[in-house]
């Protein structure tokens, strides 16, 4: 009995810690983002209480409806690249025999650079007298305004982070093709199933849990963006390029405004999780092999 | 036979290409930051080398109020902190809930589930009020301290804990071993590979944290190095070399580290879904 009663103290004892560190910080910002979600305030005096003024507020907010779409851009040239690239690296992958780790250490090292090295070295290479553009000059005769045109500057954006998450994503899906059993396609192929049939059949379904997961973290990274159009593009050119976390950032601490800020992230991350939702219920699948 | 044979060969050739093009943004930023200023955009192999661009970051930018070798300690500092607690508080906090039965261990564990569904940005302005409240703006305890548990360490540690016997720590246990004995002495090295992911992940992401301290912290003196190359950007962002140095001394650290641990790392992507 008295055994019981120490390993309950003890078990209490420890937990402890973790529950009051977490109660101050995240139940109290917690608390606080309510507070913030319904009132007005400029950081000093007293929160007024607003009701639902800033969520409505939002829908009535242009910039905000130009945020989302840019989100929505940027997700449509993400998405595709960022998914067909990493499958096909880890197909690829799981074809070669000599030279493997070479090749998945090559791309997945551009996944531990650091956002702001990473906009700078992008910066520079994709500038108007970068190397990019220089080789296009020198071979095609033309450059490329990467960054300073208002319909191109997203799409590079997206090309930049899908250099960043190839190698990441494809070794998740590469994990997922290696526990398929060979013997499966041996199977297929005495039923005469050719490549595609192989490849919608059997890796497809399989890998349905790998697929999964890096369509949600590309999904969740779509809303997270900040660190390269704050470096680079400011949000501009014409707000072509702010991101939801952007224009929390601006709302909050340059139009002191912490409030609204707050209703942006909430709203954000509803959305967030609302497409991730729809992409589950329609992707996710229970697999077993039997 | 021969078919195949020549498919291997383009694959293989193929891939190593692609593999040099995917590190060559690091190359030309490596390559380039020991270019004199105008062969950086003018050509890829340099004519001759020079070390101004570290000279400049590392002894004259403190003149123009950017220490760069201080930021560079201040990352270092402020990383290792978080990594070790974040490693230490996974460690204990796990134990309980994966060990012992005290009437609370399957509801704290929900609760920290339940806590990782929330995305970390919609904390970011009310914690920059709670920051604001305890007079910790402009400090590194505004950096460190809402660091220093992770429930997604917790997370982890506690389901690699479940797969350990009990048997270890019954046999501890006869032996006299003490609670933080069991933790520390028994259980960790038996989940090596897990505690390394966790520290691993954390410290790479606190290292390239960068809008939480370009909230908190606007003195030059105490910026981690990711902040003050952002602000240096936007103020001087022609002197592309110094900029690139800059670059260099933000991701060599990143860079040893996951060519150190590059197994760990494998292994904590595999284990990203389950």
């Amino acid at each position: 009995m008295s055994l019981r009663r120490r390993e309950k103290a003890l078990g209490w004892g420890i937990v402890s810690i973790y529950l009051f560190y977490t109660a101050i910080f995240w139940g109290y910002p917690f608390v606080w983002m309510l507070i913030l979600a319904f009132t007005k305030w400029n950081f000093f005096g007293k929160p007024r209480f607003m009701g639902f003024y800033n969520f409505i507020r939002l829908f009535k907010d242009p910039i905000f409806w130009q945020v989302f779409l840019n989100t929505l851009k940027f997700m449509l040239y993400f998405l595709p690249m960022v998914f067909v690239g990493a499958m096909l690296f880890a197909i690829a992958l799981n074809k070669m025999k000599y030279f493997k780790s070479f090749v998945a250490l090559s791309f997945l090292v551009a996944n531990v650079s650091s956002g702001v090295a990473y906009s700078i070295i992008f910066e520079n290479i994709f500038s108007d007298i970068g190397p990019i553009n220089k080789f296009l000059y020198d071979h095609f005769g033309v450059t490329i305004p990467w960054f300073s045109s208002p319909s191109l500057a997203m799409l590079t954006i997206a090309i930049m982070v899908t250099w960043k998450f190839i190698g990441y994503y494809g070794l998740i899906l590469y994990s997922g093709l290696q526990a398929i059993p060979k013997s499966l396609y041996e199977a297929a192929e005495l039923d005469g199933a050719t490549r595609w049939v192989k490849f919608w059949k059997i890796t497809l379904p399989l890998i349905n849990p790998a697929v999964v997961t890096v369509l949600v973290l590309a999904i969740n990274l779509s809303f997270g963006i900040f660190t390269e159009p704050y470096m680079i593009t400011g949000g501009g050119p014409m707000n072509k390029t702010l991101t939801f976390m952007m224009y929390m950032y601006n709302t909050a601490f340059r139009r002191i405004n912490p409030s609204y800020a707050t209703a942006i992230a909430i709203i954000t991350a509803l959305i967030n999780f609302g497409i991730i939702l729809l992409v589950r219920k329609t992707v996710e699948k229970e697999v077993s092999i039997v | 036979m021969k078919r195949k044979v020549a498919k291997d060969v383009i694959l293989h050739a193929v891939m190593i290409i692609l593999a040099l093009i995917w590190i060559y943004p690091y190359v030309w930023m490596f390559i380039s930051s020991f270019k004199v200023p105008n062969e950086i955009f003018g050509k890829f192999i340099p004519t001759k080398l020079t070390l101004e661009h570290y000279k400049f970051i590392f002894f004259m930018s403190k003149k123009l109020e950017r220490p760069f070798i201080r930021a560079f300690l201040n990352s270092v500092f402020i990383s290792v902190v978080v990594t070790l607690s974040v490693m230490f508080f996974s460690a204990l906090v796990a134990y309980p809930l994966s060990k012992l039965k005290f009437g609370g261990g399957k509801a704290i564990f929900n609760f920290i589930i339940f806590q990782m569904l929330f995305p970390g940005f919609m904390f970011i302005i009310p914690l920059f009020v709670l920051i604001r409240k305890l007079h910790l703006l402009n400090t590194y305890s505004a950096m460190i301290v809402p660091y220093l548990m992770s429930a997604w360490g917790v997370f982890m540690m506690t389901q690699a804990y479940k797969s350990i016997p009990n048997d270890y720590i019954e046999a501890a246990k006869i032996d006299g071993a003490k609670t933080l004995w069991i933790i520390f002495k028994v259980l960790l090295p038996l989940v090596r590979g897990t505690v390394s992911i966790v520290g691993l992940f954390t410290f790479i992401s606190i290292w390239d944290n960068f809008m939480w301290p370009l909230i908190v912290v606007k003195d030059y003196n105490k910026m981690p190095l990711a902040v003050l190359l952002a602000t240096f950007h936007h103020e001087y962002a022609s002197y592309v070399g110094p900029l690139l140095a800059g670059s260099v001394l933000q991701t060599i650290p990143m860079i040893v580290i996951f060519i150190i641990f590059r197994k760990q790392f494998l292994k904590g992507i595999s284990m990203s879904f389950k």
